[in-house]
């Protein structure tokens, strides 16, 4: 099987449900009143992140798969911000593949749970962090007004402080994802790309169908 | 120091500062009915007293609340056009938005601002002041 066009599918297939995610069950949490950006970083960003890298341990990928989620979270018809919520998943991508540069190809920060538990804390929260950091900063600009440093400044203390859920989560989060790793989940070729392209196509049609319904 | 130290000493500072900022933030919230409009303190009861209603249509819907261009005029600021405005919210959350963005709003009877052309971000909610620079 061509491994670039396996590739290829990898970022459809986890971008999708990432974006998916976001739009369908985080838009959900979000009306039940729960921090739901909080939850997406620190469980759904952080398990489609950690799961693809580690599983096709090929960096840029991840940010593939955020341009993908972010163009999928662009059409959610629920939540009024759909561009800084793009912006920040997109965010989350590419902080991810700065953050992860060297790391999958590097077995030790995966051999001790306690390296597993500190290393989630440390990628969720510098994702979520840096993600909602950016999009304070470029959402003003792409949205053709200004952007004044001092809101960020007086606003830091709360986003340093709303990391915490995501820190703790992904401190839980990613030693399961190195665990279940252990576990041969792999697909047979033949499968691969009728399951991909089924659940990414999937993924799609319901946050589009969403979009023409409501 | 190996990477086997390194990360989980940055764990573990990055849990003490989200502790810390947790309690910053739960110690800086500002608890007050009132919202300062230049000098002057009003209440949502007030301020919904001196100007007329309307509705704007913004991604969410249809949002119902007084007119900001109306409100700054009725409060006595002179030549609106002429300054920025700075929305802040109780938890320390603030947007500052030009005239021209400011004068398309309303303010809801819930403390929030809506602005019909804005991402969510410019929607401060519990207002406690709207500062004018």
């Amino acid at each position: 099987m061509n491994d670039r066009m396996k590739l290829l599918a990898g970022v459809l297939v986890f971008g999708s449900m990432w974006g998916f995610s976001e739009v369908i069950i985080g838009s959900q949490m979000h009306d039940m009143g729960l921090p739901s950006g909080a939850i997406m970083s620190g469980f759904f960003a952080l398990t489609f992140l950690v799961v693809s890298r580690m599983t096709f341990k090929q960096p840029g990928m991840q940010l593939g798969m955020g341009l993908v989620a972010g163009g999928l979270r662009m059409f959610n018809p629920f939540m009024g911000c759909h561009l800084c919520s793009a912006i920040a998943i997109a965010a989350e991508a590419m902080i991810f593949e700065i953050t992860w540069y060297k790391i999958s190809s590097d077995t030790d920060y995966f051999k001790k749970p306690y390296m597993q538990a500190s290393l989630g804390v440390v990628t969720a929260y510098v994702i979520f962090i840096g993600g909602y950091v950016i999009t304070q900063i470029l959402t003003p600009i792409a949205a053709g007004a200004n952007f004044y440093a001092q809101n960020l400044i007086v606003f830091m203390p709360k986003i340093l402080a709303s990391g915490l859920l995501p820190a703790i989560a992904g401190g839980i989060v990613l030693p399961i994802l190195v665990l279940s790793k252990k576990m041969d989940l792999t697909l047979k070729d033949r499968l691969y790309y009728p399951v991909t392209l089924g659940i990414s196509a999937t993924c799609w049609l319901l946050v589009l169908g969403n979009f023409f319904i409501a | 120091m190996g990477k086997e130290k390194v990360i989980p000493i940055f764990a573990i500072i990055i849990i003490a500062i989200s502790i810390f900022s947790s309690i910053y933030v739960y110690a800086t919230h500002v608890d007050k009915d009132t919202i300062t409009i230049g000098d002057l303190e009003y209440t949502i009861d007030e301020l919904f007293a001196l100007v007329d209603e309307k509705a704007i249509e913004t991604v969410e819907g249809e949002k119902t609340g007084i007119s900001l261009e109306d409100l700054i005029s009725k409060v006595g600021i002179g030549c609106p056009s002429c300054h920025e405005y700075t929305i802040k919210a109780a938890d320390g959350y603030e947007q500052t938005v030009e005239w021209d963005i400011l004068q398309t709003g309303i303010l809801a009877d819930i403390g929030r601002v809506f602005f019909p052309d804005t991402p969510k971000k410019f929607w401060v909610g519990d207002i406690i002041e709207i500062e004018v620079i």
